[in-house]
C-alpha cells in the first residue's frame, strides 16, 4: 500500500509537472495570494450523493483593495490538489458570460497549500461586488468505515472536510451544506452552535447544515467528518483510454474505450460466498457490489463489443434503435470493494453523425469527450487519455473542448501507424485528469484539413505495390532455374 | 464445402478443355476453392463463439508465442519459466517444439512489415485453418506423384481439406503443434517421394529441410523418422535397391538428422534413443548395400556372389541389430519410451504410466471413430491401396507401407488418427478418381475391335480397362449410358454425403472451444456458460501476481494463459512425482494435505465441479486418476481401493467410503453445496446422486471464489493459526461458539441421572 501511495504521489507530481506547460503559471515559492477580496456571503454545498464529491462554492465577493482586481484564489491542500478536478467558475448573476478562465497556480510543489486562480472576465473595481459560482469535484474522497464488511452488509463511507469553506480571504458569513444519498447518517462531527442554533449541524432529511458562521479569518478551518450509508459501488476508473478513429473511406467513426475499473469501497471481511450471493440476488438485490453498467451511446451506434484481456465477455446486451443505443454490460464477476476489473468496450457509428465537411478540404469532427457508463452512483475518472485518430495525411489539426481546461494536462498531435499506413495517421492525443461522469455531454470539436490527394494515397500505394508484385513475379518467372538437359 | 463437388465437376471440364494453360488455370482455381473450403469449414467456432484459443495445450502455445513476440527469439530460446511447476520451474525454451511459435512469430512480424498489424491472438487462432489450406495443396502434390491421373490430386486435396480426422486438430483456435505439422508431414512425404523418384540430392536436401521444420514443430516427427527407413528397408528387401534410393535416403538422413539436432529439446536424441535407431541402422545398411553393389559391378557377376551378397547383407544387418540390443541394455542407447510401449501394448500405460493413460486422446480408438472421422474414405482407402499394389512402383510401396503402419497406430491411439488421415485421403482419391475416370471416359469399343477380339475373352480386355466385369455384348453393361449414369451418380451422391458428414462432424464435434460452453435458453437463444474465464479473470485481477495456484494438471496451461498465475503442475507433465504430489494433496485428508500445500507455498486451490450444471468433465470424475497417480509414488498412503465402497462402487453420496468423504477433493467439491438446496435435497447432477444432508466441513481452506454455475471453485489456503492451534481445533472453536448457545437451551436434557 505504501509503495502504491508513493507511486501515486510521484504520478501526481509528474502530472503537475506536465501540466505546467499548459494551464499553470509558475510563481516564486514564497507566493501568497494578495488580500484584495473579502467574502461577504459564502454558501458551501458539498454533495456526497455519488461516489465522488461535488463541491459548490457560491460566494459574493467584494474588492477591498484600492485597485481593480481580477484574480481570485482558492486554496487546496497538496493532497487534495491531486484529486481535485473539473474546476469551473461562473458568474452567478449572469449566465451568459460563460465559464471563467481558471488555472492551477504552480509555485512550490512541496508546499502544503496549493491554489486555483479564477480570472474574472473583467477586473472588479474597488468596492464592487460579484457573485461567483465555483464548482469542483474531489475524487477518491471517501474511506469506508468499517473498512471490511460482510457480503450482505450495508456499506458506510466517511468524508472529512472543513466546516469553514477553504478561503484565502476573510469570510464574513458562511454556511456549509452537506447532501447525502440517504438520511442514514449514523455519525457526524458536532460543533457548538452560534446565534439561535444550539448545535451544528442541523439535520434536515438527507441534508446536514453547518452554520451559518460569523466572520472567520483567512485560512480558518474546522475539520469535521461525516459517516453515511452508501450501499452502492464506489467505482473508480483509474485510467480510461478512449480512441476515436475516423475513417473517411469507410464513412465510419470507431470508438474503443479501455477502462481500468476499481471498486474503492469496503473490502469483504470474509471471502466471496457464491451461495450467499445467489440468495442475496434473489431476496435483496441491493448491494454495494458492482453488478452492471449501462452505457447510453449516441443513437445510431452499432457493432458494440465488450471484451477483456482473455476475450469476449458474453454477459452484455446491446439495444440499438431509432431512439437509443444502450449497451448494458455485466462484469464477469460482481465487483466488491478492493476488486479490480479492467475491460474494453467499443462500437462503430456512421461518420455522418459526427463529421462535417466545412469547405474544400476542411473538416469538423464533433464527438463527445467522454462517454462512460451512466450509473446512479456516478463514475470518476482519475486519468483520461483521448486519442482521436484522423485519416492519414490530415493536417492543421485544431481542437476545442468544453471540458474544463484546468483538467486537461496535455494535448499533442502524434503519428499513429496501423493498417496499410505509409506515413501514419495524424492523431490528436488529449490527456485529462480527475473527471467525473457529469462531463459526459461535453464535446470535443476537432477541425482538420484533409486533401483529396491525401485520401487517394492509400489506394494508390496499394495499387502500385500490387503492380510491383506482379512485375516482380513476371521477372522472376522468366529466370531459367533448371539445369537444362539440352 | 462445395469445392469437393465442384472439384470433380470442374475437373471434367478441365479434361474437356483444350490447352495446357487453361488447365493450369483451372487447376489453380480449383485448388484455391479447396483451400477456401478447408479454411472456412474450420471457422465454426469463431463464428459461433469468438476468436479464442481452445482447450488446454493451445493455451501454453499461445502464451509461449506471446512471450516470443514480446521478448524476441533469443530470450525465448533461453526462456526459464518460473511461473510453472512451482517451485521447480521449467526450462521452457529447451523443452518445447518451437516450430509453431516461431511460425506465428514470423507471420506476425511479416504482416507488421507489410503494415498489417494483426493481433497475435488472431494469428494464433487462424494459423491452423490457414495451414490446412496448405495441407490440401501438399496432398495434391503427393497424390500427383502416385498417379498420372490429374484429377486424383484434386480429389485428394479436397478430401484432405475437409476430412474430419484432420479437422479435429485444426479448427480455428486449436493452436497446437499438429496445426502446422500435418502440413509438414505430408509435404515431407511428397519431397521424399520426389527425391526417391529422381534420385536427386537437391530434393533430398529440401526434404531434409522440411523434416527439420517438422522436428521443430511436433513430437510426431518420429513417425517420419520411422516410416522413411521402413520404406527404404522394404524397397531393399524387395530387391529394389538403387542409387536413387541411396542418394535420396542418405541426403535426407544426414541433413535431416543434423537439422533435427539443432532443436534443444531433441538434441542428441537422434543418436541416443531407440526410436531413432531404425533410421541410423538403415543408413548404415544402405552404405553396405552401396559397397556390395559396387563390388558386384566391379566383379564379373556370378550366382555365388549373389548368395554371398545376401548372406553378408543379412549377416551384417543382424549383427547391427544385435549390437543395438546390447547397446540398449548396456545403457548407451535409451530404451523405448513409455509412450512408445503403449503403442504396442495398449494396456501397458494403464498399468505402468497412469499419467499417459489418463489422457483421453491416448486411449485406443473405438471402431465407430474410424467411420466418424473418415466416413466413406474408410472404404475407398483399401481400394486405393489395392490400386497401388497393382502398379507397385517405389512410391506405391510407400503408400502401402504408410497405410499399414498408419492404420495400426490409428487403431492403438485415438490421437494418431491424425497421421492416418493423409494416406487415407491419398489412396481414397486414387480409387475414386480411377472409378470416375473409367466410367466417364469409357468409350464403347468400335465394332472392328470386336471382330479382332472375338473369340478371345472379351471380359479380359475390359477388365484391364475398367477392372469390372462386363457382359459379352459391347454396348450393354458398363458401356451403356445407364450403368455409367448409375455409377457416376452414386459416386456423386457419396461425395455429396461425405461433404455433409464432414460439415456435420466439424460443426457438432470439433468446434467447441471447451473453455466456453454453449447452452440454450428456454426461448431458444444461445446462452454462453463462461465459468472458466470468469474464475480465471477473477484470479488474474484480484489475487497477488505471484499467488501459487494448485489445481489438477489439466488446468495448468489455462491458468498460466488466462489467469497469469504460477501453477504447481501443468499439461507438460514432465515431472510425474510433482503431479503425484498434487494428486496426493487432493486425495488425502486435510491434515495430510495441509503440510503439502504449505510446503509448496500454495495460496489457492482451484477445482472443477460439474455437479450443479451436470458438466461431466469435472474433477470428481477425474479423481481416480489423481488417486492412481499418487498411489504410484506413495503406495503405502494412497490406495485406490479405499475410494470405493465395499461393494466396489465409486459413489459420492452418503454411501461413499470414509476415505472418499475425507479426501480434500471431495470436501472442496461439495463444501457449502448443500446450502443451495432445501435441506436434504442436495443433488449431484453429473453422478445423479443425492448428497448427505450434512455437507463436509473444511478446516484448512476458505472458499474464495465460486463461479456462477459452480464449475470452478477456488479455495484459499489458510495461514497458520494466530494462536498456534491446529486448524481443526481453531475451526471447531469457531463453530463451538454457536453450538454452546444451542446446547445451553437443551441443558437439562443432558443432565445425567444416575
Amino acid at each position: 500500500m505504501k509503495t502504491l501511495a508513493v507511486f501515486s504521489a510521484v504520478l501526481s507530481v509528474l502530472a503537475t509537472a506536465y501540466a505546467s506547460s499548459d494551464s499553470k503559471s509558475t510563481l516564486p515559492s514564497t507566493f501568497k495570494p494578495p488580500q484584495v477580496f473579502k467574502n461577504l456571503n459564502l454558501v458551501h454545498v458539498i454533495s456526497v450523493e455519488k461516489n465522488y464529491v461535488k463541491e459548490n462554492i457560491n460566494v459574493l465577493i467584494e474588492n477591498i483593495d484600492k485597485e481593480a482586481q481580477d484574480e481570485y484564489y482558492l486554496p487546496f491542500t497538496g493532497d487534495q490538489m491531486s484529486r481535485v478536478g473539473g474546476f469551473e467558475a461562473k458568474d452567478r448573476k449572469d449566465a451568459s458570460v460563460g465559464h471563467f478562465k481558471v488555472e492551477a497556480v504552480e509555485f512550490d510543489p512541496e508546499s502544503d497549500i496549493q491554489y486555483y486562480r479564477v480570472h474574472l472576465p473583467s477586473p472588479l473595481k474597488p468596492g464592487d461586488r460579484q457573485a461567483l459560482g465555483i464548482t469542483y469535484y474531489v475524487l477518491k474522497a471517501y474511506k469506508p468505515l468499517p473498512a471490511s464488511i460482510a457480503q450482505d452488509e450495508q456499506q458506510f463511507l466517511t468524508y472529512s472536510f472543513s466546516a469553514y469553506a477553504p478561503s484565502v480571504y476573510t469570510t464574513s458569513k458562511q454556511k456549509t451544506e452537506v447532501k447525502f444519498p440517504s438520511s442514514a447518517i449514523p455519525d457526524y462531527t458536532k460543533l457548538p452552535g452560534s446565534g439561535d442554533v444550539q448545535e451544528f449541524p442541523q439535520k434536515q432529511g438527507t441534508k446536514l447544515t453547518y452554520g451559518p458562521f460569523d466572520e472567520k479569518p483567512a485560512g480558518a478551518a474546522e475539520p469535521v467528518e461525516v459517516r453515511f450509508e452508501f450501499t452502492k459501488p464506489v467505482s473508480h476508473v483509474s485510467e480510461l483510454e478512449r480512441d476515436v478513429e475516423v475513417s473517411h473511406w469507410g464513412g465510419n467513426v470507431a470508438f474503443e474505450e479501455r477502462y481500468t475499473l476499481y471498486h474503492r469501497g469496503a473490502n469483504l471481511s470474509t471471502l466471496f460466498n457464491r451461495v450467499k450471493w445467489a440468495q442475496q440476488q434473489y431476496y435483496n438485490p441491493v448491494s454495494y457490489a458492482l453488478k452492471e453498467m449501462k452505457f447510453p451511446l449516441r443513437v445510431g451506434s452499432a457493432d458494440a463489443y465488450f471484451t477483456d484481456v482473455i476475450g469476449n465477455v458474453s454477459t452484455s446486451k446491446f439495444r440499438s434503435n431509432k431512439r437509443e443505443a444502450l449497451l448494458e454490460i455485466k462484469p464477469r464477476y460482481p465487483l466488491f470493494g478492493g476488486w479490480k476489473y479492467p475491460f474494453t468496450i467499443g462500437w462503430n457509428s456512421d461518420a455522418k453523425h459526427f463529421l462535417r465537411k466545412v469547405s474544400g478540404s476542411s473538416y469538423v469532427l464533433n464527438v463527445p469527450f467522454l462517454e462512460g457508463p451512466k450509473q446512479p452512483e456516478g463514475v470518476e475518472y482519475e486519468s483520461v487519455v483521448l486519442r482521436v485518430v484522423l485519416p492519414e495525411g490530415a493536417e492543421n489539426v485544431k481542437y476545442q473542448t468544453t471540458i474544463p481546461t484546468s483538467s486537461i494536462t496535455e494535448a499533442k498531435v502524434e503519428i499513429h501507424k496501423t493498417f496499410l499506413d505509409t506515413v501514419g495517421r495524424t492523431t490528436l492525443v488529449i490527456k485529462a485528469r480527475n473527471l467525473v461522469d457529469d462531463f459526459r455531454d461535453r464535446e470535443l470539436i476537432v477541425t482538420y484539413d484533409y486533401s483529396l490527394l491525401a485520401s487517394l494515397r492509400k489506394p494508390l500505394i496499394i495499387f502500385i505495390t500490387m503492380i510491383g508484385v506482379f512485375v516482380a513475379a513476371w521477372v522472376v518467372g522468366g529466370v531459367e532455374l533448371k539445369f537444362s538437359k539440352k | 464445402m462445395t469445392a469437393a463437388t465442384s472439384s470433380s465437376s470442374l475437373d471434367l471440364l478441365a479434361s474437356g478443355g483444350r490447352g495446357k494453360s487453361s488447365r493450369t488455370l483451372l487447376r489453380v482455381v480449383i485448388l484455391l476453392f479447396i483451400a477456401g473450403a478447408a479454411i472456412s469449414s474450420r471457422l465454426f467456432s469463431v463464428i459461433r463463439f469468438e476468436s479464442i484459443i481452445h482447450e488446454f495445450d493451445p493455451w501454453f502455445n499461445f502464451r509461449a508465442t506471446k512471450y516470443l513476440v514480446s521478448h524476441g527469439f533469443y530470450n525465448f530460446w533461453d526462456w526459464f519459466d518460473d511461473r510453472t511447476w512451482h517451485p521447480l520451474g521449467r526450462v521452457t525454451g529447451g523443452t518445447l517444439y518451437p516450430g509453431l511459435m516461431v511460425t506465428s512469430g514470423v507471420i506476425y512480424h511479416a504482416l507488421r512489415a507489410l503494415t498489417i498489424p494483426v493481433d497475435i491472438r488472431n494469428i494464433c487462432v487462424l494459423l491452423a485453418p490457414a495451414f490446412s489450406g496448405l495441407t490440401a495443396f501438399a496432398a495434391y502434390l503427393l497424390t500427383n506423384e502416385m498417379t498420372t491421373n490429374s484429377s486424383a490430386g484434386l480429389l485428394a486435396a479436397a478430401f484432405m481439406g475437409i476430412a474430419p480426422g484432420y479437422i479435429s486438430r485444426s479448427v480455428a483456435g486449436s493452436y497446437d503443434n499438429e496445426a502446422i505439422s500435418i502440413f509438414l508431414l505430408v509435404l515431407t512425404f511428397y519431397l521424399w517421394i520426389k527425391a526417391l523418384k529422381l534420385g536427386s540430392m537437391l530434393w533430398g536436401a529440401v526434404c531434409a529441410l522440411f523434416y527439420g521444420y517438422m522436428v521443430a514443430s511436433w513430437g510426431g516427427y518420429a513417425f517420419i523418422t520411422c516410416l522413411l527407413p521402413l520404406h527404404a528397408f522394404v524397397l531393399v528387401v524387395m530387391g529394389r535397391y538403387s542409387t536413387r534410393l541411396y542418394v535420396s535416403y542418405c541426403s535426407w538422413y544426414a541433413l535431416g538428422t543434423l537439422a533435427s539436432m539443432q532443436i534443444p529439446f531433441v538434441g542428441f536424441l537422434p543418436v541416443k534413443t531407440s526410436e531413432h535407431m531404425p533410421a541410423l541402422g538403415i543408413f548404415g545398411f544402405l552404405q553396405l548395400m552401396a559397397l556390395l553393389d559396387y563390388v558386384r559391378s566391379a566383379l564379373p557377376s556370378s550366382r555365388h556372389f549373389q548368395t554371398f551378397l545376401w548372406a553378408a547383407a543379412g549377416g551384417i544387418f543382424s549383427v547391427g541389430l544385435l549390437g543395438l540390443v546390447i547397446a540398449t541394455s548396456a545403457g548407451f542407447i535409451a530404451p523405448w519410451g513409455g509412450r512408445f510401449y503403449s503403442l504396442w501394448d495398449t494396456g501397458y500405460a494403464k498399468i505402468h504410466i497412469p499419467i499417459i493413460a489418463s489422457v483421453s486422446e491416448h486411449q485406443p480408438t473405438a471402431w465407430p471413430a474410424f467411420f466418424f472421422d473418415l466416413n466413406m474414405l474408410i472404404w475407398l482407402f483399401p481400394a486405393g491401396v489395392y490400386l497401388c499394389f497393382q502398379e507397385l512402383a517405389d512410391e506405391h510401396v510407400f503408400v502401402v507401407v504408410y497405410a499399414v503402419l498408419g492404420s495400426y497406430f490409428a487403431g492403438v491411439m485415438v490421437r494418431l488418427m491424425l497421421t492416418l488421415t493423409p494416406v487415407v485421403c491419398v489412396s481414397a482419391a486414387i480409387a475414386a478418381s480411377q472409378l470416375l475416370n473409367n466410367y466417364l471416359n469409357l468409350k464403347s469399343p468400335k465394332p472392328e475391335d470386336h471382330t479382332v477380339v472375338e473369340g478371345v475373352d472379351v471380359t479380359a480386355t475390359k477388365k484391364a480397362k475398367g477392372g469390372l466385369k462386363s457382359t459379352s455384348k459391347p454396348v450393354v453393361g458398363i458401356y451403356s449410358l445407364l450403368s455409367k449414369g448409375i455409377v457416376v451418380a452414386s459416386m456423386t451422391i457419396y461425395l455429396l454425403l461425405f461433404v455433409l458428414h464432414c460439415t456435420w462432424v466439424t460443426s457438432n464435434a470439433y468446434s467447441s472451444p471447451s473453455v466456453v460452453l454453449a447452452s440454450r435458453m428456454p426461448d431458444g437463444s444461445q446462452h454462453i456458460i463462461d465459468d472458466y474465464r470468469e474464475a480465471y479473470q477473477w484470479l488474474r485481477q484480484n489475487t497477488k501476481p505471484d499467488a501459487k495456484i494448485m489445481s489438477w494438471w489439466d488446468y495448468g496451461y489455462q491458468i498460466g494463459g488466462m489467469a497469469d498465475r504460477p501453477t504447481l503442475v501443468d499439461n507438460n507433465t514432465w515431472n510425474n512425482t510433482h503431479i503425484a504430489t498434487v494428486g496426493k494433496a487432493m486425495s488425502s485428508r486435510e491434515e495430510v494435505s495441509y503440510p503439502i500445500m504449505r510446503q509448496h507455498e500454495v495460496d489457492y486451490v482451484l477445482i472443477v465441479f460439474g455437479g450443479l450444471l451436470g458438466y461431466s468433465g469435472d474433477d470428481i470424475n477425474k479423481f481416480l486418476w489423481m488417486v492412481r497417480i499418487a498411489e504410484g509414488i506413495w503406495p503405502d498412503e494412497i490406495r485406490e481401493r479405499d475410494y470405493f465402497t465395499p461393494r466396489g462402487e465409486y459413489r459420492v453420496d452418503g454411501e461413499a467410503s470414509e476415505t472418499m468423504k475425507n479426501s480434500l477433493m471431495y470436501k472442496m467439491s461439495y463444501y457449502n453445496y448443500n446450502a443451495l438446496f432445501p435441506p436434504g435435497q442436495a443433488q449431484d447432477r453429473v453422478r445423479g446422486a443425492r448428497l448427505p444432508e450434512v455437507g463436509p466441513t473444511l478446516n484448512t481452506l476458505d472458499e474464495a471464489f465460486t463461479s456462477e454455475n459452480w464449475i470452478i471453485r477456488i479455495y484459499k489456503v489458510k495461514d497458520l493459526d494466530n494462536f498456534d492451534r491446529d486448524h481443526a481445533a481453531a475451526a471447531a472453536f469457531d463453530r463451538g461458539h454457536k453450538k454452546k448457545k444451542g446446547l445451553k437451551k437443551r441443558g437439562p436434557r443432558v443432565l445425567r441421572t444416575e
